[in-house]
């Protein structure tokens, strides 16, 4: 499978930037069912609640979420967001009437793409189910019947609240709620699409499920809402991969994801970000997991403008676990604000998170993480570790930890460390007959390493061809 | 070299190294008991090249004490050839105690070595149950233990 490789058509149109980016081309738009103006506004909102047909509770809760939007501040840590134009965005782009189940039925232009993109339907044999989104809305989807006979719901968001509107009602909105930050209630203001995942008791997915997300027009704003629930004794994993045109302007994605891991299952949640240089990734991802259940983030940030996204956990659960491995890259003009939360609530719980991240070109990568240990998590236990790489002097690093505790029986380690490629390494492996920027490659693969181990082959093949593109003339 | 020590200090500290070839190591331990609370920040710059830090910071919260020990290492774009190496561990002593650890890295340039490393635990049971072994009383246990724990 190779989803994130591009598949070299003949007919090229020409990328509007000089960039080595391959998702970089865009499809027109005249074609589009909906465009909403630019501009956020409650009738926005009532616009898109009612192209959807959405039950009344969720109007009111997308309002609340704007009037809550509006009041509050621009976050003033990490990233710079003062660019972000709010009102020459395009909150919601329809390109098609439906969501297709067949892959014949998706028009030409789309499944082109997708196809360039390296998602043909050949490719998806491996594969429980997955969902394509164009800008707003799913544009096709399909599950396996082996899996949809289990009782597994793999819908868009759209499509699991009109089919089970009460258990979305249920769990909507409770792990982050709209108030949670100024994004999550923009989120939740302006939501289309994104995956609603419902894992019954038990029942084991052994294939990825997957989504990938595609933003075509200029200054389009993309705010998918994913739902997971992996019921007792569940396992699923899911797999997000999302790419961009190469505009001048920038566009906006702002995700929030929500998993509860009930007693005893497992959810693994692998990302691979690969947007356009111009696209600001503000991402709010957050698990609750009970009793003995399990919860892993594989988060892999390469593209946008700046990503600032911690996926979390909260172990509420007595011997609940989380693990986090996330992989930074920022190139020219790119901050990684990335990193993890572990909320430590129930005794014996454990977490892990490790971080590493390279910077070149100037770029910058930020680990920014928090633990938490509360009051009656005895037994419980934390390690983050977080390496980072600088390739050359312009580039930047920074780790923001933050660590508390309020019960002494816990064990807590932290660690880090910067530095650069080490001269002995590069001789060593020069002398031998490598070139210096096969040589560099190759310190930076094996740096990556520990973690693109943990990744499904695909994904790991797919990463280190991704790691050597971006490393590409950064020698010299 | 020059020794810094900060034991017991509050409120921000902040240690620059603006001459080249400059050294500094910094120490600290702390113990907090009742309901203290303290809190520091030591702030370590890094503004020309070939300097070199090492800050090591130690802490005990018995009771219902709260410490709160952050760290920041800053290494500016022209300090290059730099190592600076933070280290934070705390150890509670009581279910009520509190702790917090910020050991924080802003680099701008690549030539560095650098890295800061944090912990927080209780004394471990082993470590009681060896000392009980040998005839020590569980009161006078925990005060070797600490003693032992703060020696730089």
């Amino acid at each position: 499978m190779s989803r994130f490789a591009p598949i070299k058509l003949p007919t090229h149109t020409a990328s509007i930037v000089d960039d080595p980016y391959e998702h970089g081309f865009s499809d027109p738009t005249d074609k589009y069912a909906f465009i909403s103006k630019p501009g956020l506004s409650a009738r926005l909102v009532k616009e898109i609640s009612s192209h959807k047909n959405e039950p009344a509770w969720m109007l009111n809760y997308r309002l609340d979420a704007l009037s809550r939007f509006e009041a509050m501040s621009m976050p003033m840590w990490g990233g710079d967001l003062s660019h972000i134009d709010f009102s020459s965005i395009h909150y919601y782009l329809k390109p098609t009437l439906g969501e297709s189940k067949k892959w014949e039925d998706v028009p030409e232009y789309i499944k082109r793409t997708f196809e360039r993109l390296g998602t043909p339907q050949a490719e998806r044999e491996l594969l429980a189910g997955v969902k394509n989104q164009f800008d707003s809305e799913v544009v096709q989807g399909s599950l396996k019947d082996v899996w949809s006979k289990q009782g597994v719901i793999f819908l868009s968001m759209d499509e699991g609240l009109k089919q089970y509107p009460d258990l979305v009602k249920q769990y909507f909105g409770t792990v982050i709620p709209f108030g949670d930050n100024k994004f999550s209630a923009l989120n939740t203001a302006v939501w289309s699409g994104g995956s609603f995942v419902y894992v019954p008791k038990g029942v084991e997915v052994t294939m990825p499920l997957q989504a990938y997300f595609r933003i075509n027009a200029e200054k389009a704003g993309q705010f998918e809402r994913t739902l997971i629930i992996a019921d007792e004794g569940s396992k699923v994993s899911y797999a997000e991969g999302c790419t961009s045109p190469t505009y001048s302007t920038s566009s906006l994605h702002s995700a929030v994801v929500e998993i509860i891991v009930k007693k005893g299952a497992r959810v693994q949640y692998t990302t691979v970000q690969n947007w356009y240089k111009h696209v600001y990734n503000l991402v709010t991802k957050r698990a609750y997991v009970e009793e003995e259940g399990n919860m892993v983030w594989t988060d892999f940030n390469m593209g946008s403008l700046l990503t600032m996204k911690f996926p979390s956990f909260i172990l509420a659960g007595k011997g609940a676990s989380g693990e986090t491995l996330s992989m930074a890259l920022a190139g020219a003009g790119q901050h990684q604000d990335t990193g993890s939360k572990a909320i430590h609530l129930a005794p014996h719980t454990t977490s892990t998170i490790v971080s590493k991240s390279i910077s070149k070109g100037g770029g910058r990568t930020t680990y920014r993480g928090m633990v938490n240990i509360g009051p009656n998590a005895h037994g419980s236990k934390n390690k983050v570790v977080c390496d980072a790489l600088i390739l050359d002097p312009d580039s930047r690093s920074d780790t923001y930890p933050t660590e508390r505790v309020f019960t002494n029986d816990v064990s807590l380690e932290h660690e880090a460390t910067v530095s650069k490629i080490g001269e002995d390494q590069l001789f060593y492996l020069m002398s031998r007959g490598l070139s210096e920027e096969e040589a560099s490659k190759m310190i930076v693969r094996g740096f990556a390493e520990p973690l693109i181990k943990k990744l499904p082959l695909e994904f790991a093949v797919e990463m280190n061809r991704l790691i050597d593109l971006e490393m590409e003339g950064s020698v010299g | 070299m020059k020794t810094i020590d900060v034991s017991n200090k509050s409120g921000v500290v902040e240690i620059i190294l603006d001459k080249e070839g400059m050294e500094v190591v910094v120490v600290g331990t702390f113990e907090v008991f009742d309901k203290d609370v303290r809190k520091l920040h030591v702030k370590i710059i890094h503004k020309v090249p070939h300097t070199r830090a090492t800050t090591t910071l130690k802490g005990v919260a018995w009771d219902a004490g709260q410490l709160k020990l952050s760290g920041t290492i800053v290494i500016e774009h022209e300090a290059s050839q730099t190592s600076s190496f933070l280290t934070e561990k705390i150890l509670l002593l009581s279910p009520k105690a509190h702790a917090e650890a910020i050991p924080n890295l802003e680099i701008h340039t690549d030539d560095v070595k650098c890295s800061h490393a944090a912990t927080v635990s209780k004394i471990p049971e082993e470590h009681v149950f060896y000392l009980m072994s040998r005839g020590i009383p569980h009161n006078q246990v925990e005060k070797l233990i600490v003693e032992g724990f703060l020696k730089m």
